[in-house]
This record gives structure tokens, sequence and C-alpha cells, in this order.
């Protein structure tokens, strides 16, 4: 997913809120004719703010369930609005999760905790963030162990779960207790508000020009269509 | 006043009858670097947990005695308040880090303690030209290494004067283990106290001022510190002195292999003697792990050719190749999974008797009921040895399989290598760092600089190349 982020992203929580703003207003609008032009709008606003990964990505993604879920829609309803509301609600989705995608995990983390969020939150979530590849990578690594054991067969399921289930889950309680050790002996302790943020996130020009550019958007879409 | 220090201290584990420290007296001075050293699980860490607040706040268990941190009993503070004046750097580098950026990881301790930005870029900067670190790097490509000087340098950078480092140079190259002693040194010498807990003692015995030694969970300062580590740090003769086979075992034809873009290694040109032991040096993340994959048929090469005769007819890497070619890992934790040593060493055995014998050669024999994950580093690294060695296989490949040894340990471990090699003329390929094991490991050494063989050649390029990364000229 970081190979889709954005170089220079919005301030992150101005991009989160505009995600769900996006997709609470796409599927207001899902049943007026118009309302997929308000998606294409953000979506080249999207473009035009760096986002232009993101933005390609999601095509594929949204041109297939649009195609699914328009074909399914017009074989139970025979409907055409019914049909196109559809598709409206399948792309405010899709263009929903831009600014999530294009936004890296640790940039979120950093502006939570510019802001002062609880750091159990912000811990939790920039662990959370690291565990998903830490599981692959174990589970490789696993995996190629068992083999040069020679149990790696399923032929014989008990061996195979045992020789599977065992080191991960000592590698993950290991990790986990390792992990909470560091994190205390490094002088993290929850709820402790004498904390210094070292990297701060601050709101810029451009996240500025993003927002009235939004607002407006999303005002007119609102009042016009 | 001293740094640390305790009186009389005795603990024992919770659901444990025997203490794992009796009635140790320690102390820790500023303005010195001391060592702390002893057998394989002989509650080395215990004392260091004590230390830094873990014992009793995290694990628990029966705690006797005083501790006194920078002349306060520590008896009531939290550990949080304990680690404020102690900075502590753990085991097992790779599984401590949080942040995907370096400049960010080395922040967060900083950021714990209060420090003001000025003061956490400052130390950052410090610590990062301290550990030779790059502060935008990002942490998940970091080499086991240079993640090990990660977790050091976001300790360093929390400025606490007592610092106590747990096996720092268990995945450290000369170079690493070098630069760390010598930053180790310049604290000491600035007013900080410092202990390392290592086996390494090669590596460390030029720095230390004192030294301590933990035997059967009763600690003692050793009187004759240079007699001591001497007699630790011989390097272990070679029993074999040449090869057992004719041909080549594995030959290896402008073999590379990269990741996403990135060369591990590049155009390899290698041939590893028929029952000769091949010994692959080089710093960290240099590719010494993947070379190794990459004859065990773990990893297929992005390009070029390897030919292997050791089993003609095993195109496929399954069960059949695995028990020709055995493979120890780095990390003994995957290769573990029965719920005795005794049944783990059992497992794919050639005979449950030889797997026995082995274990009693490897002095692990008083082990055998226990579960293997319920053992110390070094205990689960001889397991892993032990399982791979009773299958008999014709190939040994061992990534790195001294961690974590003490030297008596490291001698009886080399030893048995060497007498099966005899015995079987089997073929061992082997990566290590540690120069007292390189001789008795080696009849033909291959040094690999930056994904490529720099130099090969017999123990005597071994020697060289050590000696060149302790005078820092590698």
């Amino acid at each position: 997913m970081e190979k889709l982020s954005c170089r220079r992203p919005l301030y992150p929580l101005a991009g989160v809120f505009a995600g769900i703003i996006i997709l609470v207003v796409g599927l207001l609008l899902a049943k007026r004719t118009y309302g997929w032009c308000y998606l294409a709008g953000v979506w080249i606003l999207f473009f035009l703010f760096g986002y232009y990964k993101a933005c390609l990505a999601v095509i594929p993604f949204a041109a297939a369930m649009t195609g699914i879920f328009c074909l399914i829609t017009y074989a139970v309803s025979k409907d055409a609005q019914a049909t196109l509301s559809a598709a409206v609600r399948i792309l405010a989705v899709c263009v929903a999760v831009i600014p999530g995608i294009g936004l890296k995990p640790s940039d979120l983390v950093s502006n939570l905790c510019s802001v002062k969020a609880p750091r159990s939150i912000t811990l939790g979530m920039m662990i959370a963030t690291s565990f998903f590849p830490l599981l692959v990578k174990e589970t490789a690594q696993i995996r190629e162990a068992m083999k040069t054991r020679g149990a790696g067969s399923i032929i014989k399921p008990t061996v195979f779960y045992r020789a599977f289930l065992l080191p991960l889950a000592v590698r993950l309680v290991n990790i986990s207790d390792t992990l909470s050790l560091s994190v205390e002996t490094r002088g993290f302790v929850v709820g402790d508000k004498n904390y210094t943020v070292y990297k701060t996130v601050k709101f810029k020009f451009k996240d500025a020009v993003f927002a009235i550019l939004f607002t407006a958007g999303t005002v007119a879409a609102v009042v016009t269509i | 006043m001293s740094a640390v220090r305790m009186r009389n201290i005795r603990f024992v584990y919770e659901g444990c009858d025997t203490p794992a420290l009796n009635g140790a007296d320690f102390f820790m001075e500023y303005g010195e670097l001391a060592l702390l050293s002893g057998v394989s699980g002989a509650g080395k860490s215990t004392l260091m947990n004590i230390i830094c607040g873990i014992i009793p706040h995290v694990l628990k268990g029966n705690l006797d005695g005083e501790l006194y941190i920078e002349g306060k009993s520590a008896k009531g503070l939290s550990m949080n308040e304990i680690c404020r004046k102690v900075g502590v750097v753990l085991q097992n580098a790779d599984a401590q880090i949080i942040h995907d950026r370096v400049e960010s990881e080395i922040a967060f301790g900083c950021e714990n303690l209060g420090m003001t930005a000025e003061d956490i870029a400052h130390s950052i900067d410090t610590a990062c030209e301290r550990m030779l670190l790059d502060k935008n790097a990002r942490t998940r490509t970091l080499s086991g290494g240079q993640k090990q000087r990660l977790v050091t340098a976001s300790v360093m950078a929390m400025r606490q004067k007592i610092l106590i480092l747990d096996e720092p140079l268990a995945n450290l190259d000369g170079q690493g283990a070098r630069l760390l002693m010598t930053s180790l040194t310049q604290l000491a010498r600035s007013g900080y106290a410092v202990l390392v807990i290592e086996h390494r003692l090669d590596a460390v015995m030029q720095y230390v001022d004192r030294v301590w030694h933990l035997q059967d969970a009763v600690l003692y300062q050793v009187k004759d510190k240079q007699k001591y580590l001497a007699s630790r740090a011989e390097y272990i003769d070679d029993g074999v002195g040449k090869i057992l086979g004719t041909g080549d075992a594995f030959s290896l034809e402008k073999v590379s292999y990269s990741v996403s873009k990135k060369d591990i290694l590049k155009e390899i040109n290698l041939t590893v003697p028929k029952g000769g032991r091949m010994l692959l040096m080089g710093q960290n993340g240099c590719g010494k792990t993947t070379l190794t994959r990459l004859m065990a048929k773990l990893i297929k090469p992005t390009k070029g050719k390897i030919v292997q005769n050791v089993a003609p007819h095993s195109r496929r890497a399954g069960r059949r190749w695995f028990k020709t070619v055995g493979v120890v890992y780095q990390n003994p934790d995957y290769q573990l999974f029965m719920p005795t040593v005794k049944k783990e060493l059992e497992f794919g055995a050639e005979s449950a008797k030889y797997a026995l014998e082995l274990a009693e050669r490897l002095g692990i024999e008083h082990l055998l009921d226990r579960h293997p994950h319920s053992l110390s580093e070094g205990q689960k690294r001889l397991v892993g040895v032990a399982a791979v060695l009773a299958c008999k296989p014709e190939v040994l490949i061992l990534d790195e399989p001294t961690v974590g040894q003490d030297y008596q340990g490291l001698k009886r471990m080399v030893g048995v290598l060497n007498e099966i090699h005899l015995d079987t003329g089997n073929t061992v390929i082997a990566t290590t760092h540690d120069r007292r094991c390189t001789d008795a490991l080696c009849d033909k050494a291959a040094i690999i600089l930056d994904g490529k063989i720099s130099d090969e050649g017999g123990k005597e390029k071994a020697r060289a190349f050590l000696d060149a990364c302790s005078k820092g000229q590698i």
C-alpha cells in the first residue's frame, strides 16, 4: 500500500474527514441524475493535489465493482435509474478511500500525536500498522523452516499444524512481549501527559486551498444537484 | 556514590523452586564499563531485569534483598521512574522496532522523557553519528546488525547515565562490534555507568574495566580480569585440517539475487568442496544468509545457475532434499515445535539412540524433558543444531550457530560438529562473525562484500578479513 502513498499528503485528519464527507454526500446524491459529476470532480481534485497514484489505482477496482453491482441491480430491478444509483454508490466508496490509500499510516499517527490524541491509541495504531507485514514475514519464515525440518507436508496434518502453529504462536508472543518491554523501558506510560511530540504535522497553505475547493464543490453539489 | 548497588539479592521465578539469582552483591560505578558473563541460562538477563524494574513489575516472583539506584532505594519506584535513570537495550532488536523511520524510532524514547524538540533533534544526530545510521532510512529495510545498532542508538539518545545492554554484539559483525564498544567506552569515560552482558569476550575484552561472572545463580567479581578474558577468548583449534571429499558439492555460476529491484547478490561464482567446510564471511547485510538460502533451495536465483552434486535426483526442495541438506536457522524459534527436547531431537532422526547420544555430546541431556521454547536462547540454538544433526544430513548449513553460546558451549558445539564431520565426511557451510571459531570451522573461506565475492581462499583469508575488520580497514 505504501507504493500508492502520496509524497506530500494533505493534512492527514483533513484527508480522513474529506473521505467521510465524500462517502456521505456521494450516498445522498446517489439518486440524483448528475451525482457522479460530484464524484468525478472530487477525483480530479485529489489527482491535482498529488494523489494520482491512489486515483489511478482505484480505477480498475471501481470499474469491476461498478460493473458487477450494476449488472446485479439491473437484473433484479430492470430499472436504469436504480442501476445508475448503484453505480454512484460504489463510486462514492471508491473515491472516499483515495485519501486513505494515499496516506502513510505513520503520517496519520504523527498527526494524531500532534493534536495530543491519547498515546495508547497512537501507539496501538503504530503497532497495528506494522503487525500485518510482520505476520506475513513470520508466516513465510515458518513455512520455510517447516520444510527444512521435513514437516512441510500436509499429508501429516497433526505435524503440519504443530510445526506451523506452535512456532507462529511462540514468535508472536515473544515479539509482543519484547515489544511491550522495550516500549516500557523506553519510558512509555499510558496516560502520561508530560511527553513531547518531536515532529508535528502542520496545516499548510496547500491544505487550506484544498479545504476551500472541496467545501465549495461539496456545498455546490448538495445545493444544485 | 555507586550508580547501582545490589545487596544480597535473591530471586525465585513464580512457579520455580530454585533461585535464578542467589545472594547477589553487585555494583556499577560511574565512569566504568563493566562486563557480565556466564554460561547460557545462568541468570544474566534476570540480573538486568531486576536493575531496570522488569522484575518485579512485569515478571513476577520472590525478590529479596536491597537495590539502590543512584544512591536511592529502588523499593517503591515504578518501572517508569527506574527507566528514566537506567537505559536498557534488550535482546532481539528486530522485535523492538515500532516506527517506519530511523529518526522516529530514536525520537520515541526521548519524547516519552519529555525532552524538547531541539534536544531530541540533537540526540538523534549524535546517536546516528555514533552508530553510523542514516536517520532517514526505513527501519524495515535495515539488516539485523543495523537494527541492533538502531535499538542501541534509541536508548543512547535518551541520555540516562546508567546503561545496560543485553548481548548487544549477538548479530554484529566485526566493524559493528568495534563501533559499539568504542562508543560505550567513550560514554563510560565521559561519566556513564555501562554494563554489557555478553558472550563474545574476544570482542569486548580490550574495552572492559570490570568483569562479573555468574554461575549457578551465584554472582562474583572476577579478580584477574585478563586471565579470565584470555581463557574465554582463545581461538578454538581445528581438529580436522583437510577437505575430506573430492569434487564440488555446489557450484554457483554467475548467481544473482534481487528483491524489489534491490540487488542482494551480484554474479556470484563459487564452488563448495564436497566433504569440506565452507565459511561465508562478511559484514551485516552483505548477503551471507541469502547465499545459504539459495544453496538450500529455499529461494531461487534471479539470474545464474546453481549446480548441486549432493542429491542429483532431488530436483525439488522437498522432504528428501532436506534429509540430505540440513539447515540450521539463525533464529531457533522457527524450527522447534515438539513438546519436549527429546521428541524434538527424535523427530526425523536417523535413530532415537543417535539423537540421545548427540544430546549427551552437546551437553543438553539434562534438558530432554523440557519444552524447547522454555529454554534460554543459547540452549535453544544447541537443540536446533542437535535436531538437524540427528538426521545425519550430507550437507549441513549453519547460519550463525554460535550466537548466544558461552565459551564452553561454543567449544563443545564446534568440537561435536568437527567430530561428526570427520566421522561422516559431510559438507559444512557456515556463516559466523565469531572469530574464536573461524579456524575450527573453515577449510575454505569466501568473503562477501556488497553482494559480491571479494576474496576467497583458506583459513588465512578468514583471519585476514577478521584482522582487517578489527583494525577498521573494512
